[in-house]
Parts: structure tokens; C-alpha cells; sequence
């Protein structure tokens, strides 16, 4: 049971998690605004099916677009001009998570809020125990997003400019790749994958304002342990940290949930700094 | 020293010794808080503006301090001032432990380890309330006997003044050049026999001590120590100070401190609003002008027409 | 004159390009040695791997005897190894002196007075023809000053050797006329052993003593450079590279 659930928590994780890396590995950005994004995304979910009466299967990829939007507007306007100066796109993007955060709390209030479930009832799984349905749904639903993003990037020609654009920007654009475009898109993108986890999780974590940093902190921690820029290290990240977390919170302690992430953390840097995954350089 | 360094700390100096006589209890308060909020941005600018390293625990820190010595005070019994020097070994030895695990990776990692400790820092202090009392706050013994706001004012003056000296020394001596050196190109720092790593940790650690040193002070002049101390929000008013006045200049945060503080008198009538007004003034400040408040100034006197 | 530095089959590969491939090298005490080779030889990969910025797959480095193995670039350095950048790195934001400084400071640390290294941080920049930009800011000067920043900062360090990666490109003549008179006061008054890379063929033959060859990541010839001159595969290395 417990298991179960850290591998469908897990598998979300490393949604959330591709979002960050795939913007760290191409423009050496860390958006410290991802855990607003996924909030955001949450709530334009939760108000589209609630007050708009929108069906949540609707509302769930509308949301996931309008944040996408969002993701493309922030790097036009504000990571852009921080390009080649790593620490002023710390600064711009925590400040942004803050007033990302402040306009949250103004526009949806303190108040936490769940998104309709999509679906009811339970199932026995392999004989054992009743699992949510909707907890199964989230899962397959992120094992599809996880499969087209491996696609996109391992098969389609984005992907293709998104890898030579990380490896050596100055050779991608001699060979015709417009590089601003592909770090556009990929932001977006990066921001995408925050609100498909955010849409996909509030129905069963309901999501509030001030729970933004903890869902930034659980990205990054999947990130540094599975390697910056690894699309597989997120995958193998993702689940270990959502089994951990799991089983930690069963038999150790809820209360301190948010700390297993950090020891993790603490871990991987004292022996394995570059990630599972990483380049070690 | 510049003449006009020396012209303008003097003339500083002076207002500020007899401002007390002048001021209400209630500015005489803003004053004191915005003399801590100058000891924590010159602090974080020394490490973010000179070496590069934006960390986000410098609120943590403060509050590393702040808990240590109020605990100490109220369950030991320790008088204050050991508490508060106890409080600084504690910020200093944890930021040297972060700073051993996390320096050698480079700039991100110390970024994102230090806004995980943060919120571990969080996450221990609201759970752990038998010690801490949690949300609602430790309260913590005063400094003096018999409570008096000038005498704060002064204690917090002369700590802000003495280390503004500390820092402006640093950073006029070789270890400043070194600093700036690794700042500006590490490689070709290394390449030159500067131990980078080393330099970077020593930033780090000084600095975390500092914040420690004045989330001590601040913890026994409130004499109520909440969670608010180390929270990313304090963090966010620190870095906003810093980036609003002028990172990576000597007078840029304290100027920026002072402005801020200041303001948010005027604008607490906004509530919510004034976290927000804020955010939007850093975020367009390091878009637009990103050598803050200070750059701007330099400028202007420098009469330069050409535009970057 | 005995062996300053010494490489033996040091190879280097990234991803699947292997840009040094077995090199043996070593350069004897007081002597300037040229390093030449057409664009991707695997030079500039050689001089990453003697600072320590890389280390080799396979293979040793050693300096005065002693192994390079595990040392970090600021460790070599102190040794006594120092280098200029073929794409100038100086400090951009501090002045011309303060670069310097930074040398000194890398060397001596504490165990000199900040008067003491300021004067010899002028002495060198005199040496060097930068006396005149001791309050520039770096950024602010050509990128021929730059260059010779980059040799002043390095000297600076007090170096047994020095590494200079293309120091001439976009000279002009008499400008190459006064490097190469840099490079053997270099030589003579400091007693600085030195190992270049240079595409100025004239000057690198003038001033050497020897020059080694790489073409592709391996080494395919060293000897005096009149010899190199005359050497068949040198000329088709370079040959090959101009058709392409």
C-alpha cells in the first residue's frame, strides 16, 4: 500500500521534476518559481471545474496551456536579459516565486483548495488492497506525459535542437538553430510540466500558496539526485524520493515529511554530488 | 578612503547618535529594525554581490541565532550575550558544514541546499514546539534589566557600524580582491593559485555567522522569537534590500534597508499588498537597473550620457 | 638541463572525440618549446590537462618530479605552472593592476605586505608594456592589452613555466617583433621555461628551440624547426587542413 503510493506519488514527482531539469540542462536556469507555477495551475484547474462548471477533463490541459503561456512570457521578459549571469537569474526567479506566491494568496486566498476528482470508487489491486481510482488515473495520466516527453525529446527535431542547444549554443545557432525560440519553448515547456503535476496532484494533495516552496524543494531534490539534466535521473529520482517519502511517513513520521527530501539531499552531495545520472565533471 | 566616504560616514555617524533625541518610540523602533536589516543585507550582499553566491538560508541563519541564544536564555538560564555569541559558533559551524557539501558543485547547488535548509529550519522549529512553542513563538528575556528603546538603538547602531567597518575593510583588502577575482572569472582565479573553493567557503561561513549575530540581537530586542525570522519571506525582504540598493557596492544595501524599511511604514496600511509592491520593484529593478538604487546615483553624478 | 615537465601517453577524450590520443612530450629546464598544429591538433586540450582544468583518461604528468595527478588548477599553479587563455579571461571588472595583484596574491597569500606585491605588480606591468593602464579597468582595454594582461598576471604567479596559448594572434608585424623580444626576456630575465602554442609560423621558428607538432589529438613530430619545416607530414597536416 504504501509502496504503491510512493511509486504513483513518485511517478508525479518526476514530472514536476522533467520541468526542472530540462530548463536547468538547457539554459543553466533554476526556476525557483516552479512550485508557484504548479499552484497556479492547480487553482486555474480548480476554478475552471468548480465556478466555470468546466468538465475536469477540460479543464485540466486548458490550465496546463495557460500556464505554459506563462512560462513563455516570464522568460521573454525577465530570464532573457539575464542570459551568461547565473546569479541574476537566481535572483529574478526567486523574487519571482515570491511575488508569484503574494499574488496568489491575493487572487485565491490562504485557503486550500481540491479540484473535482475525475473519477470515483476504488479497485482491488493484484488481491491485496483497495486502491483510489482516481490515484490510479493520476498515475497512468503521468505515465503518459513522462512516455511523450521521453518522446519528444529522444525522437522529434525539438528535442534534437533542445540537445544541441545545451551542449554548445554557439554551434547550434551556426547551424541555423535559433536558440532564444528553443529556450523559450523549453521554459514553457519546464513551466507545462510544473502545472501538469500541479493539475494532476491537487485532486488529491488540495494545493494553497504557501505550499509552493515545498513542491519547488521536492523538484529540486529529484533533481540533484538523479543528475542535473537527466531525464532518466528525474524518472529513478522521482520514485526513490515518493517511495522514501512513503514509507518514512508511515513508519517514522508525518510531521516530518519535508525532511527526508532534505537528508536525501544532503546524502547524494556528501557521496554522489553529481546525481545518479549526472555528468561528473 | 575616499574624502567622500569619509565626509559621508562621519556626517552618518553624527546624525545618527543624536537621532534618538529627535525621534518617537515608534520611528525610534523603525531605526532599530532597520539597523538589523542593515547588518543582514550588507552581510548577504558581502556573500552574493562579491562572490557570486546567492544563498537563501541568511534568514535561516538569523534564526539559527535567534533560537539558540532565546532557548538557551529561557531553559538555562544563559544570560543574552552568551546566548547570542553561542548563537553565532552555532550559524557559523552549520554554515560551514552546508558550505563544505555543497560549495565545491558551484553556485546552483549552494542555492537550492541553502533554500532546502530553510525550509528544514521551517519545518524543525513549527513541529519541535516544546522547545520552540512553535507559531506562537518563544519568548525570549530583553538584553537589559530595565527595557529601554535607546539603549537598543544603540547596541544595534554600534554592532550595524562595527560591522560595516568589518566588511568595508574586506572587502579594500587583498581577500576582497580575491573575492572579486573568483566573482569575475573563477577559472582564470584558479588558474592563478586563489583557491576558489576555499574562498567561497570563508565567504560563506563569515557571512552565515553575521546573520547569526543579528537574528541574536533581533530575537532579545522583540523578545518574542517566531518562525517569522527564518522564513523565506524575511529572506525575500533581505535579498530585496540588497538588489534594490545595489549589490556587489559597499553602500547599496544600506541604503536599500533604510528605503525599504522605511517605506513599508508607509505602505503597512496595504496589508498584503506591500510583500507584493515590492517583489514587482526588485523584479524591475534587477531587470532595468540591475546596480540598484547606488549604480543609479553613481551615474547621475558621474553625468554620463551613453547608455549600456 | 634537466626535465622540467614531462607527459607520457597522456590521451583525453570527450564524449566520443578523443582530442589528445597518446602524447608523450617533455620540455628540458630554460627552454622555449613551440606547440603547433592545425585547428582541433589538440593543443589547447594539452594545456588544460598540464593546469589541471581537465585530467587525462590515461597517462602522468609530471612537474620537477613530482606527479600532477589529483592536483587542483590553483595547487599546479603554486607548483609553478602558469598560463595565459587562447580566449582571453582576464578579470573584466578590476583594473589592469588588480589582475596583476591576483597573481601575486595566488602565490605569495598573506606572507607579503599588500605594498610589497603593489610594487612588484609595477615592476611587471612595466616589463610588460602596461604601465600606462595600471587604473583601467580590464574590460575596458584592446584585446591585444588584454593578452598581455594575461602574460603579466601569469608572471605574476612567479612561475618555473609558463603556458602561452596563441599570445600573437592579431599582431601585426612589429607587434610580433616585440613579443617574441617578450617571450626570451621572458626567458632570460626571469628564468622562465616556456611552452607556446602559435599560429604565427615565422615567429614560432624564429624564437624556439624546438617545436612539437600535433595533428588530430596525437603528436606527429618534434625536432629543431628547421627540421619541422621540412618535414613532410607537418606540411601535409597543414596542407590537409587547407583544403578543408
Amino acid at each position: 500500500m504504501y509502496l504503491t503510493n510512493g511509486i504513483v506519488i513518485g511517478i508525479i514527482y518526476a514530472i514536476s521534476a522533467l520541468g526542472v531539469t530540462l530548463i536547468v540542462g538547457i539554459m543553466k536556469v533554476v526556476n525557483f518559481a516552479h512550485g508557484e507555477l504548479y499552484v497556479f495551475a492547480g487553482y486555474f484547474s480548480y476554478y475552471m471545474s468548480v465556478s466555470l462548471g468546466l468538465s475536469p477533463l477540460v479543464a485540466m490541459p486548458l490550465s496546463v496551456f495557460l500556464v505554459f503561456l506563462i512560462g513563455l512570457l516570464m522568460e521573454k521578459a525577465l530570464i532573457r536579459p539575464t542570459y551568461g549571469d547565473d546569479m541574476y537569474s537566481l535572483i529574478v526567479t526567486f523574487i519571482l516565486s515570491i511575488v508569484l506566491q503574494n499574488l496568489a494568496l491575493l487572487i485565491f486566498g490562504p485557503y486550500p483548495n481540491k479540484p473535482p476528482n475525475l473519477i470515483f470508487g476504488a479497485t482491488n489491486l493484484f488481491g491485496l488492497f483497495y486502491y483510489g481510482n482516481q490515484r490510479l488515473l493520476s498515475f497512468f495520466i503521468s505515465l503518459a506525459i513522462l512516455l511523450f516527453i521521453f518522446y519528444l525529446i529522444k525522437m522529434t527535431w525539438f528535442g534534437k535542437s533542445i540537445r544541441a542547444v545545451s551542449q554548445d549554443r554557439e554551434m547550434a545557432s551556426r547551424i541555423g538553430i535559433d536558440h532564444y525560440r528553443i529556450n523559450m519553448l523549453s521554459f514553457g515547456l519546464g513551466a507545462a510540466l510544473a502545472a501538469a503535476a500541479g493539475v494532476i496532484l491537487s485532486p488529491i494533495f488540495p494545493v494553497t500558496p504557501s505550499g509552493s516552496a515545498a513542491i519547488s524543494l521536492t523538484a529540486f531534490v529529484v533533481v540533484v539526485l538523479g543528475g542535473m539534466g537527466s531525464l532518466k535521473g528525474c524518472l529513478v529520482g522521482g520514485l526513490i524520493l515518493g517511495i522514501i517519502e512513503n514509507l518514512g511517513a508511515a513508519y517514522i513520521s508525518t510531521m516530518y515529511r519535508g525532511i527526508f527530501g532534505f537528508i536525501l539531499l544532503i546524502l547524494v552531495l556528501v557521496f554522489r554530488p553529481w546525481g545518479l545520472y549526472g555528468q561528473k565533471t | 578612503m575616499k574624502s567622500s566616504t569619509i565626509w559621508f560616514s562621519v556626517a552618518g555617524l553624527s546624525v545618527a547618535i543624536i537621532l534618538p533625541f529627535f525621534l518617537s518610540q515608534y520611528w525610534l523602533h523603525v531605526m532599530i529594525i532597520s539597523l538589523f536589516y542593515v547588518m543582514m543585507a550588507s552581510s548577504w550582499n558581502l556573500l552574493a554581490g562579491y562572490t557570486g553566491q546567492v544563498s537563501f538560508a541568511h534568514a535561516a541563519f538569523a534564526g539559527v541565532g535567534a533560537y539558540t541564544s532565546g532557548m538557551l536564555s529561557v531553559f538555562l538560564g544563559v544570560s543574552p550575550w552568551l546566548g547570542i555569541l553561542i548563537g553565532i559558533i552555532s550559524a557559523a559551524l552549520l554554515g560551514l558544514g552546508l558550505g563544505v557539501l555543497c560549495i565545491r558543485m558551484g553556485g546552483i547547488y549552494l542555492s537550492l541546499t541553502t533554500l532546502g535548509f530553510s525550509e528544514i529550519i521551517r519545518i524543525i522549529i513549527t513541529n519541535e514546539d516544546n522547545w520552540t512553542r512553535g507559531t506562537m513563538g518563544l519568548q525570549t528575556p530583553g538584553l537589559f534589566v530595565e527595557y529601554s528603546k535607546t539603549g537598543y538603538y544603540f547596541i544595534f547602531l554600534a554592532v550595524a557600524v562595527a560591522i560595516g567597518v568589518v566588511i568595508y575593510k574586506l572587502i579594500h583588502s587583498e581577500w576582497g580582491l580575491t573575492m572579486r577575482a573568483v566573482l569575475n572569472d573563477e577559472i582564470a582565479a584558479s588558474a592563478s593559485g586563489i583557491n576558489t573553493i576555499n574562498v567561497r567557503l570563508l565567504a560563506f561561513t563569515f557571512t552565515s555567522a553575521i546573520a547569526g549575530l543579528a537574528g541574536g540581537l533581533y530575537g532579545h530586542y522583540l523578545m518574542l522569537v517566531t518562525p517569522d525570522i527564518p522564513s523565506l519571506g524575511q529572506m525575500f525582504l533581505v535579498l530585496a534590500m540588497a538588489v534594490i540598493g545595489g549589490m556587489g557596492s559597499f553602500a547599496g544595501p544600506i541604503v536599500g534597508s533604510f528605503v525599504l524599511e522605511i517605506l513599508s511604514e508607509y505602505i503597512r496600511e496595504w496589508g498584503e499588498y506591500h510583500v507584493l509592491i515590492f517583489g514587482l520593484i526588485a523584479l524591475a529593478m534587477a531587470r532595468f537597473a540591475p546596480e540598484g538604487l547606488m549604480g543609479l546615483w553613481i551615474n547621475k553624478r558621474k553625468g554620463h550620457g551613453h547608455t549600456n | 638541463m634537466g626535465i622540467l615537465i614531462e607527459g607520457t601517453q597522456i590521451t583525453k577524450s570527450f564524449g566520443g572525440v578523443t582530442a589528445v590520443n597518446g602524447v608523450d612530450f617533455h620540455v628540458l629546464q630554460g627552454e622555449i618549446v613551440g606547440l603547433i598544429g592545425p585547428n582541433g591538433a589538440g593543443k589547447t586540450t594539452l594545456f588544460n590537462l598540464i593546469t589541471g582544468l581537465f585530467s587525462p583518461d590515461t597517462g602522468e604528468i609530471t612537474f620537477a618530479g613530482k606527479t600532477l595527478k589529483g592536483l587542483k588548477p590553483f595547487e599546479i599553479c603554486r607548483l609553478g605552472i602558469a598560463r595565459t587563455f587562447q580566449i582571453v579571461r582576464p578579470f573584466l571588472k578590476m583594473t589592469c593592476l588588480e589582475n596583476v595583484l591576483i597573481g601575486l596574491i595566488g602565490k605569495e597569500g598573506q606572507t607579503s605586505r599588500p605594498q610589497a606585491k603593489i610594487r612588484k605588480a609595477r615592476n611587471i606591468m612595466q616589463i610588460t608594456g602596461l604601465a600606462h593602464l595600471e587604473t583601467r579597468m580590464a574590460k575596458d582595454i584592446t584585446l591585444i592589452e588584454k593578452k598581455r594582461l594575461e602574460v603579466a598576471r601569469a608572471l605574476a604567479t612567479g612561475p618555473k613555466l609558463i603556458l602561452l596559448d596563441e599570445v600573437m594572434a592579431g599582431l601585426n608585424l612589429s607587434e610580433i617583433q616585440q613579443a617574441s623580444e617578450l617571450i626570451k626576456k621572458i626567458r632570460n630575465d626571469f628564468n622562465v621555461t616556456i611552452l607556446w602554442i602559435e599560429h604565427v609560423m615565422g615567429a614560432i621558428m624564429k624564437t624556439s628551440d624546438r617545436v612539437i607538432v600535433m595533428d588530430q589529438g596525437k603528436k606527429i613530430m618534434e625536432g629543431k624547426p628547421d627540421a619541422v619545416v621540412a618535414d613532410q607530414r607537418v606540411i601535409e597536416a597543414y596542407l590537409g587542413q587547407s583544403d578543408a
